[in-house]
């Protein structure tokens, strides 16, 4: 790339269950961001990239990024869109801003993440329709399957495969919430036992509820900028050093390269690490925050990025490698199975969690000691995509 | 606007308020149901009017389940398309697929259930592997504790009821000795 690119700061809304329209919380995480960096506001967004899977289906409203704009008070001069890439959307927002920024096209833009997703009890079969429809509706969505069925066959084939047992898949979800227990805006703050987990309803077995990421309403937004301006606003922004994506060519049922693992992430974060010069991940990376939409999933994510061989996730979170004080911290924000899951704003909660540990502004219960290196990663739709950024504490 | 406010005082009518409702008000509806339009449902609409593939659904309504193998390369796709994504051919035919497999993978969906399958939870859905390919799919008659993986399949085909005014069909499976 041209030129360096960081992410100086960022802000969020209260995630949860909101008395908030989509409007209001796009307002709520944009006052937030702005709060957050004082030296940059509104008049000094150039690009504006807003992250929002289902506007259409959850408040009926497209063209969702100049609303944005108008309502931020944003005069965009250089470049305004909104992606679409289901779960990993606000992850594709921020790496369209790297792109542009690392390109000379701008040196400062706002990239926000925005989600509403409850819309009451009565709406959640409509909800939960629109969540099938990421996957080939013709063919899979069909089937009435949702996500958890659809993870829950993941964690079936990793038991099968691999011997990876239903006391695994407890003790990373009562990591990732005890994680949660010190994120003020996360959805879910309570801690949760591992025997809690298994009494939980079974949403799609082996999944429990607890093994279940939330329906969730969030915004969250992060000021990218180029290496000149960024360091006018901050000594201790975080770097974006690595970003790499991945399909495999396949998205329907058939078309999928694995039901126990995911090449794709393996192939976006080895595409990453070689931008960003790391070689050995489990090393090198102090901080990261994966996709753990169900529990299984972050269980294959540790293989696939490389912190452990292929089948041995079960043993990595069972060992305690994954936890604060391991030998990577996975989610110490508490993940999607502890702040919940507002699709279009995840992936920018996850790159400014980073941030705040490199800055050392999280809670001090849950910051990483002396973290420089970091990762994001999101899987989308049938997991057919995943994204992987790295982000450290010098541009290397 | 600015200007115009600068000139506006307390004698301007337009900013009178009268409490004894100078407001017209009236009370407009909007219908409190609506028929589920197809096109919101999860079928496709499978009359050729509407889709290139819609030899696939003929054949499943003659109880073939078929998809599309590339006269050009030999590759078989499945879903069904009309262009090849090996090799670009769009000289495309149709062939039938085995209406017996395995369960690869499966689950039970027993809440977080989509729009219209509520009334039906639970309800299995399957990796089910045909051999050349593996497609998901409903299982009927069937509970999850009663499932292991290899376990046989066999095609079904359902009658989509309602939400359309074309007849619609669409493929399930049974676990194998209960098909008819
Ligand atoms: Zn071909």
């Amino acid at each position: 790339m041209t030129r360096n690119v960081a992410i100086v700061g960022g802000g969020t809304s209260d995630w949860g269950d909101r008395d908030a329209s989509w409007k209001d919380l796009a307002q709520e995480g944009g006052k937030a961001t702005f709060d957050a960096v004082p030296d940059i506001g509104p008049e000094d967004i150039e690009g504006l990239f807003v992250g929002a899977v289902q506007p259409e289906r959850f408040a009926n409203q497209t063209h969702v990024a100049p609303m944005v704009a108008e309502l931020l008070g944003i005069d965009v001069t250089e470049m305004i869109a909104r992606t679409e890439l289901a779960c990993a959307s606000g992850q594709a927002a921020l790496r369209y801003a790297w792109l542009a920024i690392a390109a000379g096209q701008l040196d400062t833009a706002l990239v926000l993440g925005v989600e509403k997703m409850n819309l009451g009890r009565e709406h959640m079969p409509e909800v939960q329709s629109s969540m099938a429809n990421v996957l080939d509706r013709e063919f899979d969505g069909v089937n009435g399957l949702a996500a958890p069925p659809f993870f829950a066959w993941y964690a079936q084939r990793h038991m099968h495969e691999y011997g990876t047992t239903r006391e695994q898949l407890s003790k990373v979800a009562a990591k990732n919430k005890t994680n949660a227990s010190r994120t003020d805006f996360a959805q879910f703050q309570s801690t949760v036992e591992e025997d809690e987990i298994t009494e939980s309803p079974e949403i799609a077995p082996p999944l429990h509820l607890y093994d279940c990421s939330g329906i969730t309403d969030g915004a969250t937004g992060v000021i990218v900028m180029s290496e000149e301006k960024a360091r006018e606003v901050t000594d201790t922004p975080a770097w974006i050093t690595g970003s790499g994506q991945s399909s495999m060519a396949g998205n329907s049922i058939n078309n999928l390269p694995s039901f126990d693992g995911w090449p794709q992430a393996r192939e976006a974060s080895q595409n990453a690490y070689e931008q960003a010069g790391i070689e050995d991940p489990l090393s090198e990376i102090d901080v990261a925050e994966v996709h753990d939409c169900f529990s299984i999933s972050e269980i294959i994510e540790y293989e696939e990025l490389g912190f452990c061989e292929r089948g041995e996730g079960g043993q990595f979170i069972e060992d305690g490698r994954s936890h604060l004080d391991g030998d990577v911290a996975v989610n110490p924000r508490g993940g999607l199975l502890g702040c919940g899951h507002p699709l279009g704003a995840t992936g920018v909660s996850q790159a400014l969690e980073i941030t705040q540990q490199f800055q050392g502004t999280v809670s001090s219960d849950r910051q990483v000691e002396d973290a420089t290196t970091g990762l994001i990663h999101n899987l989308s739709g049938s997991a057919s995509v995943h994204s992987v950024m790295t982000l450290g504490r010098d541009p290397q | 606007m600015t200007d115009q406010q600068d000139t506006t005082d307390s004698t301007d009518p337009g900013r009178s308020s009268d409490a004894n409702g100078s407001v017209p008000r009236e009370t407009v509806s909007i219908p409190s149901e609506i028929e589920l339009p197809d096109l919101l449902d999860f079928y496709e609409r499978q009359t050729p009017e509407h889709t290139q593939i819609a030899e696939f659904y003929e054949n499943l309504d003659d109880g073939r389940l078929t998809t599309t193998r590339c006269t050009d390369c030999g590759e078989i796709h499945f879903p069904p398309r009309i262009v090849c994504p090996e090799c670009m051919a769009d000289d495309l035919e149709y062939v039938d697929l085995p209406h017996k497999g395995e369960l690869f993978a499966f689950s039970e969906s027993r809440g977080g259930t989509p729009l219209g399958y509520h009334d039906t939870s639970p309800f299995v859905v399957a990796v089910v592997d045909l051999g050349e390919i593996k497609l998901s799919a409903r299982i009927d008659d069937a509970r999850y504790d009663d499932l292991e993986i290899g376990d046989p399949v066999s095609l079904k085909i359902v009658d989509i009821e309602g939400g359309s005014a074309s007849e619609r069909v669409f493929y399930r499976f049974v676990p194998k000795g209960d098909t008819q």
